[in-house]
């Protein structure tokens, strides 16, 4: 089922317009990017450590507002909108952490139901749909498991799972080959591609990995000392 | 189905301690309403049963002169009784200032008048000195009122001061359970993180907190309330117990209202720490995106 809500089929996706980014006094993290991703794209951010990758994507997951410039999402204004329809726009986006940011008192199937839960639906209504995801993800023995029992790799896969169960809109990752072994990193970009191919959802990946770069053929958002210096064709990152 | 894992982990050291503080604060709570109702009921009673009463000291005349005198206040308007004390019942009037051993042979005992006055426009000391006076007799007439006046005031300071106590309580509790629900907080930083960023509303993870600590000040609460209830029992047993002295304390018990506050204090004690931590909660929500 492709639950893409678009507001109307011109808006982006995501579009970032004149957005600086500065923590209390300190020196620009990220200094006047533009962005516009059409929806249903499968883009790769690129670039440095410190060069302001996490911090666009903390943008983006509306974790930060920007100190100058506007976020839309959707076509949405996120700086007009009240803290009711920014929790509503939340519930779009899947995030896969860097950290998995996984709860450990919660076991794998209470992890990856965490969203659903969070928008009051029933268990019995999302039981078998998070069972199916689970098994998608390769966890489908380890659904009573707690995280501190799982491997980096599981850990990895769960963390996924939790993003991905709303069927969200749009799916960022920080990094998401980083705690696994190269052919599980190609399983799980495997996986988003097909997200992106079946679902249609927007997807903006950061990661360092330019061999996965070049294998999966997706544009490429290159930071820079907090500048896109390059916003180039799959390959040449 | 199994029970979905409560979204806040299980409480752990800090919330034991905040459980201690809470409990302790009820007590006290409970213990200072109890004390100071019982107090003040037993004193009203007190005072209730003085209103009626005045004491006639007789002068310059003896015994059968003190009956002739009681006959002519027996006689007044406003005045349901009127008797001559007996030596005895002034030895034990007396008692508490010479003690068992009675009044030593040989001490004057003045000649005293009790006169109790109806309910409905009761005769006042006033009339019964003019009544006295006019039959010949040289006699002082005090009304007990003139003391419950002065025990009246004592009472509505120890009002103010038993309701100053609790506002200090409740409100040092909803302090400590709402730095307590601050410290939770940022205890829980990660979780609440990943809630909000998960698209929950500052409604729902208030909530949480806020049934984390309704939980905790009822469990509290009842706990400080029973241990009130077993010290004011025990506060009661050891007055009733102890004797002649007792009589010297208030009459303490407890009535229908004192259990109403014992039944309604864990919940007050839940309320306010459920109204503490969700305020506490929301309030440092808007302070992230």
């Amino acid at each position: 089922m492709n639950r893409f809500k678009r507001d109307t089929f011109d808006d982006p996706a995501v579009e970032l317009s004149g957005v600086t980014l500065r923590y209390d006094t300190a020196d620009e993290i990220l200094s006047d990017i533009d962005i516009r991703l059409k929806p249903g794209t499968f883009t790769f951010l690129t670039g440095a450590s410190g060069a302001g990758k996490s911090s666009l994507l903390k943008l983006l997951y509306l974790a930060l507002a920007p100190t100058q410039g506007e976020v839309f999402l959707f076509g949405q204004r996120t700086s007009a909108l009240t803290r009711k329809q920014l929790s509503a726009l939340r519930r779009r986006i899947g995030v896969v952490f860097q950290d998995f940011r996984l709860l450990e008192h919660l076991t794998a199937f209470e992890n990856a139901a965490l969203p659903l839960r969070v928008a009051g639906q029933k268990e019995a209504n999302y039981r078998d749909e998070v069972l199916d995801l689970l098994r998608w993800v390769g966890l489908g023995e380890r659904v009573h498991a707690l995280p501190e029992t799982m491997s980096g790799g599981e850990q990895q896969r769960l963390a996924i799972a939790r993003a991905l169960i709303n069927k969200p809109d749009l799916l960022i990752a920080d990094e998401p080959t980083g705690n696994v072994d190269p052919e599980m990193g190609r399983r799980l970009f495997r996986l988003f591609v097909e997200l992106n191919r079946r679902l249609g959802t927007t997807i903006i990946i950061a990661t360092h990995d330019l061999a996965l770069i070049r294998e999966f053929e997706s544009p490429v958002l290159r930071l820079q000392h907090g500048l896109i210096v390059r916003d180039v064709e799959y390959g040449s990152a | 189905m199994a029970k979905s894992t409560p979204l806040l982990p299980e409480s752990d050291a800090r919330e034991a301690a905040l459980f201690f503080v809470v409990a302790a604060l009820c007590f006290l709570a409970v213990l200072a309403t109890l004390t100071a109702r019982g107090t003040y009921t037993a004193a009203r009673a007190w005072s209730a049963q003085v209103e009626g009463q005045m004491t006639v000291q007789l002068h310059d005349t003896d015994r059968r002169g003190a009956e002739q005198a009681a006959a002519v206040v027996r006689g007044l308007e406003g005045v349901r009784s009127a008797d001559v004390l007996s030596r005895e019942e002034i030895e034990r009037l007396l008692k508490p200032s010479f003690g068992a051993g009675g009044i030593p042979e040989g001490v004057p005992l003045p000649l005293l008048m009790a006169v109790e006055t109806s309910r409905a426009n009761p005769a006042t000391a006033v009339d019964v000195n003019a009544a006295l006076s006019g039959a010949g007799y040289n006699a002082t007439a005090e009304a007990h009122s003139d003391y419950a006046a002065e025990a009246r005031h004592a009472l509505a300071t120890l009002r103010t001061a038993a309701i100053g106590m609790i506002v200090l309580l409740t409100a040092t509790a909803i302090s400590v359970i709402a730095f307590a629900t601050h410290a939770a907080l940022l205890a829980r930083k990660d979780i609440v993180d990943v809630l909000h960023l998960a698209g929950a509303e500052d409604r729902f993870i208030a909530h949480l907190f806020e049934r984390r600590f309704w939980t905790l000040g009822l469990k509290a609460g009842a706990a400080g309330a029973l241990t009130a209830l077993a010290v004011t029992a025990l506060i009661i047993f050891s007055a009733q117990s102890s004797g002649s002295r007792s009589q010297l304390l208030p009459q303490l018990s407890l009535d229908f209202w004192d259990l109403v506050i014992l039944a309604v204090s864990p919940v007050a004690a839940g309320l306010a720490a459920r109204w503490a931590a969700g305020g506490t909660v929301s309030h440092a929500l808007k302070g992230v995106l």
